[in-house]
Order: C-alpha cells, then structure tokens, then sequence
C-alpha cells in the first residue's frame, strides 16, 4: 500500500495509515432475500482491511448489487452479521446511520444525480448535506469536476450529459467528501474502455490515499490482474483472489 | 466555468411556480376564511362586551303613576343604601313623555294622563344591585316600582355572541383540519415527485431531520405567503362590508368596520403565521412517517 499524500488530487484524501490492517468491512455468515424464496445472497464470510481495493464479480443477477447495498446500509441481511467501521451493524441504532453512510461515497448503477440540480449542485450534495460552507467547497468541486474532465459542463443539468459524463459526475458527487470507503456498482457500465480506464485509474488513486473501494463489475477486462476478486455465483464465493486479506 | 455557479446556491427543493400554484390557493382561501372568521367574531365580541357594560353601569328604576307623592324621593332613598349604587337621579316629567313619544305620536299628552317618574340609578363598575332586596324594600315602604334587570338583557345578549362563537370555533377547526389534509397531501405528492432527491439524500448520508425539514420548510413558506396574501384581502374585504353596512347606524354587528383595533392587526399578523406552523407540522409528521417506513431501514 502506498500512503503518501498527492498535492494533485484534488479530493485530497487523508492517508490512514492508523487505520491499516484493521478491517472496515467484514460478513460473517451473511444470508439475503428479498421476498420469502431462495435467498439471493446465501452464507457469505470475508473481511476487506482498510484500505484495500476490491472487485466484486459475477453474472448479471448473482447479486453484486445486493451486497453493495448491505455494505452501504441501505438494507440489513436476513441472517448473519456485517460490520462497517469495526461496528456490528445489527447493534446501529438507525439514528446513527446517516452519520456513518457520510463516510462512504457510492457510486449507483443508474447514477441517481438530482435532476433540477446542476453538476456542481449534484456533486457539492454530500459537503452541503454535512453542514460546510459553500465558500469552502467551492474551489474542492471545482477543482474534482475538472479533474474528471467535467470542468466545462458545472452548470449543465443531468439530462443534458453523456452518459460517461453523468458517470463521471456520480463519481465525483462519491469521492468528493473523501470517504473512508467508495463503493461503485458497474461504475464503468455506460463509456468506452478508455473512459472506464481512466474512471479505474481514479479508484486507484482514491485507493492509494487510503480509501477502501469495492467495485462491482461485471467487465473483466478493467480487472488489474493482481487485483482482489470477490466472485460471486448463485449467491455464493465461489472464487477469492486474495491478495489484499479477503478472508474466505 | 462562471462565477454565478460556483456563488449562487440553487435550492435543493425545486421551486416550480405552476406546480404551488394550486396549493397556494387553497391555502389563500383558508387563510381568508379563517382571518374573516377571527375577524367577526373578535367584532361580535367586542361589541357584546360595549353593549354590557352600557347596561351594567346603570338601571332604569319606574314608579308606577298616581303612586303616593314623595315616593321617588323615597325609592331614591332606598337605592342609595345599597353599596352598589353612586348616584340616583330623579327624571323630569318631561323625560317620561320624551321616552313615551314613540309610543304614543307626537300628539300633545293630556294634562292629567298618568306618567311613570323614572329613576336612573348609576352603578359602580363591575357591581349590581340586589333586585330582590330593593323589590323587598319598596314592598315595605309601600312603591310600586319596576326596576329593570340588566342582568336580563346581559343574557339576551349574550346568547346570540355565544351562538356565534360556537359558530366560529367550529369553522375555525374544519379551517385548520383542511389546511393539514391539504399539506398532508401535497407533501404526499412531492414524496412521489421527489423520490430520487429522497433516496440521494439518504445515500449521501442526510439524516431524515434534514430530508423532513428541506420538504416542510417549503411547504410553510408557500403557507406564509398565500397565508399573508389571504389575511390581507380578509381585512380589506371586511372593512370594505363594514364600511358599506356600518354607513347608517355607524355600527355593524359582524365586522370592525373601519374601526380596526390593535387585536385586528394582531389577528391579520398571526394568521399566516400560524398557517405557515400548521402546515410545517403536518408536513414533518407526514414526511418523517414516510422516511422511517420507506427510506430509513
Ligand atoms: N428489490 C428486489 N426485490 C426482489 N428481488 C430483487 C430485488 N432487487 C434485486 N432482486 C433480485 O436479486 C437478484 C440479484 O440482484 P442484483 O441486483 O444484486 O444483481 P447484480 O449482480 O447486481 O446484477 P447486474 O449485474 O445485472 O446489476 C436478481 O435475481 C434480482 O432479480
Ligand atoms: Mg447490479
């Protein structure tokens, strides 16, 4: 892992080094279903240490999205225990989750920016939903919008983007509050390889100063190859590349 | 990229005109009816309580004609040893004729047609006289006498403001109950219209405190300005009916007229304002409810 601080990125990322080794996102025996039939996700255990980098893969269907969700708290598992931040989230109180899913950026599948808000608006929401001054984000979001090539197009709305450029836009809107953990599903689903390299390169980046990503594709071929695979098939491991502490 | 994006704050709640403009009015016409109602029934007060103190401050006593001579001067006695009473003044002839006239045309009275002397008796404020007492006294001392009751008249009027009191509160509580089905509903449609803007807001960690008072705020502002604007025109329109109506007798029962008292202008001020807090609270129940059901695990 490499800790040292860049001056050149403009999410300007804290190294945690502190917090290396220790686990930030960790199921134990975890079972998921949406309604009363097979669960989607069925007896998963791993654990992903802070700061490392990993992809989730796995067929249409096999339930990647589903386990990005339980991550980022948007639904608790049917059966099992998973904890964020070294805390077991069965034991959260709900008032408290608001100020834990502000330490995660997330990047959805279809995007999900604001409509009537502009690029700069969509991608400021989480530093103004935190309660800081627009003065002192102003420079932050102008300077990540450029650095993902949105810097002409701060005042365009969501419908007159690209669908890269919306992309790209959810991606900033993730990083911009410098989470301790990024979570993108199919971030690279709507641009050519090119883009999705360069979107890859920007999760590395992140990674490197510290932040624990999880990226779920279904793109093998964005997959570094000494990368960290979490293989997902019928709802189960089926395949660990462990190089970061995936524990199986 | 331009200076006015990075400085001007866009809302995160969209403000859409056409889409308010339907609540805006309901909540104008609620805001009008109520002020009107308050309106009136702060005039029907008023002029009910004017009404009793003229009556309570004093009480006509008559002697019945061809009753023994000197005994207006005795009544007036008798009158005077009650605590109630500061002053007692017997009324000339001529004041019983004047009092009659109506009754009894402008034609000249016979000389020796039996006239009732009138006794004005003057109260301390807030005090009356033991009828049955006095009644008591004159029996003894041998006067035929009426004395009227003010407390009578008191209750005669009373009834009626009361009446339309009642009439009021009832208005007032379908007034209010409309106004929170209304911003009940609307913030129900803007939970639809903006379930992206919810679900973004969860996702970026805004706790629904923030989501619930983002919706409602916008909701008490529509309510304080269509609430002002209907306050406003129910004042206008009541003045403009009291001025209309008042034009002969120079009261009108209802409405202040141009008349308007401080607690008018107080009403007109509270009005929207207690709307705009109505509505802000329906709103926040109504979406905080939908928030931890649906959005919040
Ligand atoms: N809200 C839901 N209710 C019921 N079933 C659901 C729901 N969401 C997803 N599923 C089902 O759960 C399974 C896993 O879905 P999930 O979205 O996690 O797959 P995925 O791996 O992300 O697929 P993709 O690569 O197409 O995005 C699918 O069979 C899907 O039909
Ligand atoms: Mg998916």
């Amino acid at each position: 892992m490499n800790t040292a601080t860049s001056t050149s990125n403009p999410s300007r990322a804290e190294p945690k080094t502190q917090m290396q080794g220790r686990d930030n996102i960790r199921f134990d025996h975890v079972g998921f279903r949406y309604t009363r039939d097979a669960e989607i996700l069925s007896d998963l255990s791993f654990s992903l240490p802070c700061g490392s980098m990993t992809y989730v893969t796995g067929a249409s269907g096999a339930g990647k999205t589903t386990l990005l969700k339980l991550i980022y708290l948007h639904m608790r598992p049917t059966r099992g225990l998973i904890s964020v931040f070294g805390r077991d989230t069965s034991q959260i109180d709900r008032k408290a989750i608001p100020a834990l899913k502000r330490r995660m950026g997330i990047v959805l599948q279809d995007f999900d920016l604001i409509d009537h808000l502009n690029v700069f608006e969509n991608v400021a929401l989480p530093l103004r939903v935190a309660g800081q001054k627009r003065a002192a984000y102003k420079d932050d979001v102008s300077g990540l919008l450029k650095w993902v090539g949105l810097g002409g197009r701060a005042h365009a709305l969501p419908q007159m983007l690209s669908g890269g450029e919306k992309q790209r836009a959810a991606i900033a809107r993730a990083v911009i509050a410098k989470p301790e953990i990024l979570i993108a599903d199919e971030p690279t689903g709507n641009v050519d390889q090119d883009m999705a390299k360069r979107l890859i390169r920007l999760f590395t980046e992140m990674n490197r100063l510290g932040t624990t990503v999880v990226i779920a594709t279904h793109n093998k071929d964005l997959i570094p190859k000494d990368a960290s695979i979490l293989a997902l098939v019928n709802g189960q491991i089926s395949n660990v590349t462990n190089d970061a502490g995936i524990k199986a | 990229m331009t200076d006015s994006i990075t400085t001007q704050e866009q809302p995160l709640f969209p403000r859409r005109k056409k889409d308010d403009r339907p609540l805006f009015i309901v909540f104008v016409i609620l805001s009008f009816l109520a002020t009107l109602t308050l309106l009136a029934s702060a005039s029907a007060n008023r002029a009910a309580a004017d009404w009793h103190t003229d009556l309570a401050s004093s009480v006509t006593v008559q002697i019945k004609p061809n009753d023994k001579p000197g005994a207006a001067a005795l009544a007036r006695d008798i009158l005077l040893q009650s605590s109630a009473v500061t002053a007692v003044t017997i009324l000339p002839v001529e004041r019983s004729k004047e009092l009659l006239k109506p009754w009894l045309g402008g034609a000249a009275l016979p000389k020796d047609l039996p006239l009732p002397i009138l006794l004005d008796v003057r109260l301390h404020a807030g005090q009356a006289i033991d009828n049955q007492q006095i009644s008591a006294a004159f029996l003894a001392a041998n006067i035929r006498a009426d004395i009227d009751d003010p407390q009578k008249w008191a209750k005669e009027i009373k009834r009626p403001t009361n009446a339309a009191q009642a009439l009021s509160v009832t208005a007032l509580v379908l007034i209010i109950t409309a106004c929170i089905t209304a911003a009940v509903f609307a913030t129900r449609a803007a939970i639809t219209g903006q379930r992206r803007l919810i679900d973004v807001l969860h996702q970026v960690g805004a706790p629904p405190s923030y989501t619930a008072r983002l919706f409602s705020a916008n909701f008490a502002l529509t309510g304080l300005k269509a609430g002002g604007l209907g306050a406003g025109t129910a004042l206008l329109v009541s003045g403009l009916i009291g001025m209309m109506f008042a034009s002969s007798s120079g009261v009108s029962f209802f409405l202040p007229g141009l008349h308007l008292t401080l607690t008018d202008i107080y009403l007109v001020i509270a009005v929207p304002i207690l709307l705009a807090i109505i509505i802000a609270f329906a709103s926040w129940r109504t979406i905080i409810k939908t928030l931890y059901e649906e959005i919040y695990p």
